[in-house]
């Protein structure tokens, strides 16, 4: 039942022709006593504090288009009110949308009976919530078992593959503890297990470290990653932190007021915000950290200077600077399997490194 | 001269008055003939005015026809309630004579192990030795066991119908807004105006007509409180488990029920105190057991009978709860650690 590594990636390499798996259609959600009739002045524009005043209608997503590739981290960030845990919500139907459509590998799962719905609920899409959800009165195992409970499996293979994934995650021995016993990072470990142990191809993450404190965050991150190199799963994340969603992200949709307003490969957002709202975002953050030499270079013209260092496309600026102890008179060629693909120079580190705003009249053309 | 004449007579609504030619029953004033003082203004009530227009009914008409309305349908809800409700009976019956006829030194052992088992407390089943011991001593005990066994049989019933009209109402706010009202009304019903229809319904002999008083009375508690454990349970465990596509069936008994069971347990133990305190008043209409003593000390103003049998009654109450609380404890110690 152990899925198997099949193609072993990086996150942030560049991936040749993946499939849609989740494909998010003109969705639209107004929360209200009359959604249907609203749609209309949405369509046509009305702004989400316009319908809320004169038509006590709340705006919750407009016109959302989001194409989730297989096998990707798709990452939708937002501040608290953009709508992005109602978007998840939509994904599984926990909540139903007013008009649009969700498609999980060219069915809508908005068409869906309500058996069928349960169908996917249980075999196809699992997730991880940000209070952890975790039953208080079963054990940690029962909970990590709780989908193949649903399907009927029995109990002995719910036992195994509770068990292997607990063992997987760091919680040998804690099998028969119950949920308060544990710490907010290990409740959340469970709630991993639990969506583990489903073998569904996608996974729902809802702010599922938000609530755990920075060194956990970052190491259940970390987790996190491993687990995706292994298992190849669809993963969509709601976070509201930037530096996780640039950590995780090989898709990265930024919501705000209920719509998308920028949508795209992390690095290449960071580079060029479309909107003043992202470029606040962007400048909070360690540039050197999230940037890649992929991102930032120049494309290799056939020229390379003699005392060119040699350096990986994927690695960070940080990692860069770090590997010259911060010398700025030190040149770069960028090779891919020992062939240059771009050059890059310190100084042009540097510049790279200024938030967006101020580089306007620097790097970018 | 009634002070409505008048009023009739410039209707033009005399001749109509007047055509009902009924006796009417007159009040002790009228009967003296005393008149009314200048400062005395009659309210148009009923009775007034029927005294300026016969063709009006006095309010005791009013009552009359209310019940020979209900003794009209009386046949008829008889037919339907009768089979509906004779198990009640067949239980009771069962019960008084099963905790009457086992001897005392097979009952009370059975009682104290069965509280230890739901209490798993030691002093309280000493407690419940000591109560059986003075039961038997003051020759009370069979009266405290025909007692009991009309609460356990209410209680169990009450448990039976008052679960799932308490999950039916967590499930569905109109349904909330339609029984609340009644589990008001239930609820604030002078205890004695229950037993008035019930007389009416049944014969005076049968144990299901005090049955019937003691579940209307008690079972309000537990419905209230299923409704509000399972309304209360935490809505992201909820949504998790639609996220996981549990049905409604393993969510009610997998998820909603075990974490609203300690409310739950809470409403039984209501329940069980609200069924003796109608065990007690239900010997008005023949239910056995200790409130008959109570009722002879009050009929034959036989004070220390009375005395003694309100005492061993609060003996009762105070058993019942320690159990019960007890046993909530339980639960509630088991599932604080949950939370």
């Amino acid at each position: 039942m152990i899925e198997t590594p099949q193609n072993v990636k990086s996150p942030h390499q560049p991936e040749i022709d993946r499939n849609v798996k989740i494909s998010v259609r003109n969705l639209y959600k107004v929360f209200g006593d009359q959604p249907e009739a609203m749609i209309e002045f949405v369509r046509s524009g009305i702004s989400k504090t316009e319908l809320l005043e004169k038509y006590h209608h709340v705006l919750g997503l407009n016109d959302i288009n989001i194409d989730m590739m297989d096998g990707e981290i798709t990452v939708i960030m937002g501040l608290s009110g953009s709508g992005k845990s109602t978007l998840i919500r939509h994904l599984n139907r926990l909540i139903e949308p007013t008009a649009g459509e969700v498609i999980l590998d060219g069915e809508d799962v908005l068409k869906l009976t309500e058996t069928e719905l349960r169908e996917v609920r249980r075999k196809r899409m699992s997730m991880v919530f940000q209070k952890f959800a975790l039953f208080p009165h079963r054990t940690v195992s029962e909970n990590a078992a709780l989908s193949l409970e649903v399907r009927g499996d029995d109990l002995g293979e719910q036992q195994s593959e509770a068990q292997y994934w607990l063992d997987r995650l760091g919680l040998s021995g804690f099998e028969d503890s119950y949920p308060y016993q544990l710490s907010g990072g290990m409740q959340q470990r469970v709630g991993i297990a639990r969506a583990l142990c489903a073998h569904s191809e996608v996974m729902l993450l809802d702010e599922a470290f938000s609530a755990l404190d920075p060194i956990i965050r970052s190491q259940m991150q970390d987790l996190l990653l491993e687990l995706q190199r292994e298992l190849n799963k669809t993963i969509v994340f709601i976070t509201h932190d930037l530096d996780e969603a640039l950590k995780l992200a090989d898709h990265l949709v930024i919501l705000k007021d209920g719509y998308v307003i920028q949508q795209g490969e992390p690095q290449q957002i960071l580079l060029h915000p479309s909107d003043p709202y992202i470029e606040q975002f962007v400048s909070d953050i360690n540039r050197a950290r999230v940037l890649r030499v992929r991102s930032v270079m120049k494309a290799y013209d056939g020229e390379v200077r003699p005392d060119a260092i040699m350096i990986d496309p994927d690695i960070t600026l940080e990692q860069v600077i770090e590997s010259v102890n911060g010398d700025t008179s030190k040149h770069f060629v960028v090779a891919q399997d020992d062939n240059p693909i771009g050059v890059l120079s310190m100084h042009e580190i540097m510049i790279a490194m200024v938030p967006r705003r101020a580089s306007l009249d620097g790097l970018d053309p | 001269m009634a002070t409505y004449t008048g009023f009739f007579d410039m209707l033009g609504l005399r001749d109509w008055c007047d055509s009902e030619k009924k006796p009417s029953l007159l009040s002790l004033r009228n009967l003296k003939g005393e008149e009314l003082a200048w400062y005395e203004f009659p309210f148009p009530s009923l009775d007034n005015l029927h005294s300026a227009c016969n063709a009006i009914p006095q309010t005791r008409d009013m009552t009359a026809g209310l019940e020979t309305g209900f003794l009209t349908v009386r046949p008829a809800l008889r037919t339907v309630l009768d089979p509906l409700t004779q198990p009640l009976s067949w239980a009771l019956d069962g019960a008084l004579t099963l905790f009457t006829i086992t001897p005392w030194w097979a009952l009370v052992p059975i009682i104290c192990f069965l509280c230890y088992r739901v209490s798993r407390s030691a002093s309280v089943t000493v407690l419940v030795a000591v109560f059986m011991a003075f039961f038997l001593f003051t020759d009370h005990y069979t009266y405290a066991m025909q007692t009991l066994a009309i609460i356990f049989v209410c209680t169990f019933i009450c448990v039976v119908l008052g679960v799932p009209m308490g999950i039916l109402m967590s499930k569905s706010d109109t349904t909330q807004r339609v029984v609340t009202p009644i589990l008001d009304m239930l609820q604030t019903l002078p205890t004695f105006v229950y037993l008035i229809p019930l007389i009416f319904l049944f014969k005076i002999t049968e144990p299901k007509l005090y049955g019937m008083a003691i579940i209307l009375y008690a079972i309000v508690p537990v419905v209230r409180l299923t409704n509000l454990g399972i309304r209360l349970v935490d809505q992201s465990v909820i949504e998790a488990a639609h996220a996981y596509g549990l049905d409604s069936r393993q969510r009610l008994l997998g998820v909603e029920i075990p974490l609203a069971l300690p409310n739950i347990m809470a409403g039984v133990n209501q329940t069980i105190m609200m069924s003796l305190a109608m065990v007690v008043i239900a010997s008005l209409v023949s239910a056995p057991g200790l409130g008959t003593l109570v009722l002879d000390g009050i009929n034959n103003l036989r004070l220390g009978v009375g005395f003694v049998a309100g005492f061993a009654i609060v003996l009762l109450a105070i058993l019942l709860d320690r159990v019960s609380k007890a046993a909530l404890d339980r639960i509630n110690s088991a599932e604080a650690k949950l939370k």
